[in-house]
């Protein structure tokens, strides 16, 4: 899980720091079942987020050991 | 016109108001709660607590949501008494409400520790988003901390104290933490996780009871044996009191929550009860069962929505649920019933890896990864299939998860 940063072929996971007040956070626990799958194979690098179908959209950043934010390739 | 009333504005009580009013578009839906506020993520209240989350991503509902739906919010307003006879409400400010049917959605209250000084200044419970506020100002002040409550309650505030450099001191009871559902080796890495953090966990240990200066406010907590830590931040998370006292004697049957059906029926008729206050019938597990993880929560509200709306069992509560760590540098994941069931298999992968799998009848009923949660969907999988895999439990344990290599399911 030492990934920071990895690419589908539309969506990006990129690790922040912080996070404005502006934007849309969900913590991991929200995400159903298929998203979450989704989300952790694109962390350790593998299957796309987009490719697998996910409810994420982009610009939220999710709370998971790291924050991620859902960025366009 | 049927009116609804909601008692709780959490996320069982918000979704159950979302999904009666799309099944049932003409009826009057009312919202109550105690607190100030409308619905916010309880889950991310740790994040803002730890100083990383600003308030407003936190927030969910602003008032106008439920304008937008004509739903009546009641903030601030406290119920204090329930007649079934005349299907009313009463409330603090000598308001009666009346219902045709009912959602009680009132969650718990952090419990206090019984010991001296539990309410001095500086000691404090995690359960509202104002708690959180008051949490995050303190640990930013503080120096030394302890946390008390070895489960997952409890590591929130191992990890405000790592996230606002407070050195904690973390007393638990027994030998490790969450030992209900990690044996040493899997509790030994969140205990490592925590070292990390700076905190450092202290075992057969807890709270005899809490010091004070003259100004009421902690200084340190002195454990059963007599060993003194001193702190000026203290953080409680013993187990949650289930709000029913306002209920009173209404026949309505409670054992350490509130029990309900699978569609989350109470036993008083048009009485409904959903989140954490429950005492569910979990059709997978084939016994009665309690869970507080936002999913649950949600999708309570959620049936319990559906089948008021229907004045009918439309649709039972089935649901695997799930609840994560994500202070560590390593993931880490609850489902369904770790504590629970006859039999069990385990193994640890390495230094952050390890898994549990609990059985019951031979069914999966629930689990616990760290490390790799990557077998997570299938074990979900087969809870819901209710298949017999405990006789294979190698396959389960592989450090990669192959269904296939399971003998196919046998007629049950």
């Amino acid at each position: 899980m030492a990934t920071s940063s990895t690419t589908s072929r539309s969506l990006t996971l990129r690790r922040v720091e912080s996070v404005d007040a502006a934007t849309t956070v969900q913590h991991v626990d929200q995400l159903d079942e298929e998203t979450l799958e989704a989300f952790y194979r694109a962390l350790e690098g593998g299957r796309s987020l987009a490719a697998t179908g996910t409810d994420l959209e982009l610009g939220t950043v999710v709370v998971a050991t790291d924050y991620y934010r859902v960025e366009p390739r | 016109m049927t009116e609804y009333v909601i008692i709780g504005d959490g996320i069982s009580g918000s979704s159950a108001a979302e999904t009666l009013r799309e099944e049932d578009p003409e009826s009057s839906i009312t919202v109550i709660t105690d607190e100030g506020e409308p619905l916010y993520n309880r889950i991310l209240i740790k994040e803002h607590a730890k100083g990383k989350l600003p308030e407003a991503p936190i927030s969910i509902h602003d008032e106008g949501w439920y304008e937008e739906r004509d739903i009546d919010l009641s903030l601030n307003t406290h119920v204090t008494g329930l007649d079934t006879d005349a299907k009313t409400i009463h409330t603090h400010e000598g308001a009666d409400i009346s219902y045709d049917k009912l959602l009680i959605a009132t969650g718990g209250t952090p419990t206090q520790l019984p010991v001296d000084n539990s309410d001095a200044d500086g000691i404090h419970h995690f359960w509202t988003f104002q708690d959180a506020r008051k949490i995050r100002e303190s640990a930013d002040a503080a120096d030394e901390g302890v946390i008390v409550g070895a489960g997952l309650l409890g590591i929130d505030f191992a990890a405000v104290c790592g996230a606002q450099g407070v050195e904690g001191k973390y007393l638990m009871r027994g030998d490790r933490w969450w030992r209900y559902a990690l044996s040493n080796e899997g509790a030994e890495i969140m205990h490592e996780g925590m070292r990390e953090k700076g905190v450092e966990p202290v075992f057969d240990s807890g709270v005899d009871h809490f010091e004070t200066d003259d100004d009421g406010r902690v200084v340190a907590a002195v454990d059963p044996n007599g060993d003194r830590y001193e702190c000026d931040f203290a953080g409680v998370a013993i187990g949650l009191t289930f709000n029913t006292e306002f209920l009173g004697d209404i026949g309505l049957e409670q054992e350490n929550g509130i029990l309900v059906d699978e569609y989350m029926q109470t036993n008083l008729e048009d009485v409904y009860a959903a989140g954490d206050i429950t005492r569910f019938h979990d059709v997978l597990l084939g016994e009665r069962a309690q869970n507080g993880s936002w999913g649950s929560a949600k999708e309570q509200g959620r049936v319990a929505g559906v089948n008021m709306a229907a004045d009918d069992e439309a649709e039972g509560f089935q649901w695997v649920s799930s609840y994560s760590i994500t202070h560590f540098d390593f993931p880490f994941l609850s489902f369904g019933h770790p504590t629970l069931g006859d039999d069990y298999a385990e193994r640890k992968y390495s230094d952050t890896e390890w898994r549990r799998v609990a059985f019951k009848d031979g069914k999966i009923v629930g689990g616990v990864l760290i490390g790799d949660l990557s077998p997570q969907s299938k074990f979900k999988q087969l809870m819901r299939e209710q298949r017999v895999v405990a006789d294979q439990k190698e396959v389960l344990l592989e450090q990669t998860v192959d269904l296939d290599n399971l003998a196919p399911p046998q007629e049950q």
